[in-house]
């Protein structure tokens, strides 16, 4: 399965959730999804504001584990 | 949005007559089914016992009508309150095709005393399998609702 690590690359970079939300335009619900493993699916658009703000790569985001 | 809700709003007066035709046939159940008895079926006059069976079973038919009618008129609320893509539709739907097929199977039992309740039972079964069909689109499209609205 994929696992979201924005709750680790956030304390890394020291961001809190609204500041990132509002630095990638997305509303703090739709993030609180993505940190809680809820999304179904993340929109290429969307990864790329996210490794913008966060000045990452999407494998520092995403991570596959064995289920 | 306004034509819409004029369907659903005709839709719902329709279904609210049936419901109140059924109310009448349940009224006037006994003189229905002795005329259907007598008139269509060629029961005897004296043969009491049958005109008993087709009764109850026209007062079992009744029962699920309502169910179907029911269900039909929760569902078009739900409509009307722009609820369409929601589990609580689907389940309705199996409410409705449920009541079917036991209407199907009461007037099949029927059809013993009178052929033409076979007519009413394919007739149910069809409208049945109808309900069913949109069932599968409607929880296939609320499926892929729940996909989209986790698409972040």
């Amino acid at each position: 399965m994929i696992i979201v690590n924005l709750d680790v690359m956030m304390a890394k970079r020291k961001i809190s959730s609204g500041e990132l939300a509002a630095k990638v335009g997305i509303t703090q619900a739709n993030l609180s999804i993505l940190k809680n493993q809820k999304a179904k699916a993340v929109r290429f658009s969307t990864l790329n504001d996210i490794c913008k703000a966060l000045d990452c790569q999407p494998g520092d985001i995403l991570e596959f584990r064995e289920d | 949005m306004g034509y819409n809700n004029g369907i659903i709003r005709w839709t719902k007066i329709a279904t609210v007559l049936f419901i109140a035709m059924a109310v009448v046939a349940d009224v006037f159940g006994i003189v229905i089914t002795k005329y259907i008895a007598y008139c269509w079926a060629d029961v005897d006059v004296t043969d009491v016992t049958r005109v008993a069976i087709m009764a109850v079973i026209f007062y079992l038919g009744t029962v699920g009508g309502y169910v179907v009618l029911f269900a039909l008129l929760k569902l078009l609320s739900n409509m009307s309150k722009d609820k369409v893509f929601d589990r609580a539709n689907t389940n309705l739907m199996l409410i409705i095709t449920l009541a079917l097929v036991a209407i199907a199977i009461d007037c099949a039992v029927g059809g013993f005393i009178w052929n033409g309740a076979w007519i009413l039972t394919i007739v149910a079964l069809f409208m049945g399998l109808i309900v069913m069909s949109v069932r599968v689109v409607f929880d296939k499209a609320i499926t892929m609702k729940e996909e989209m609205d986790l698409t972040i």
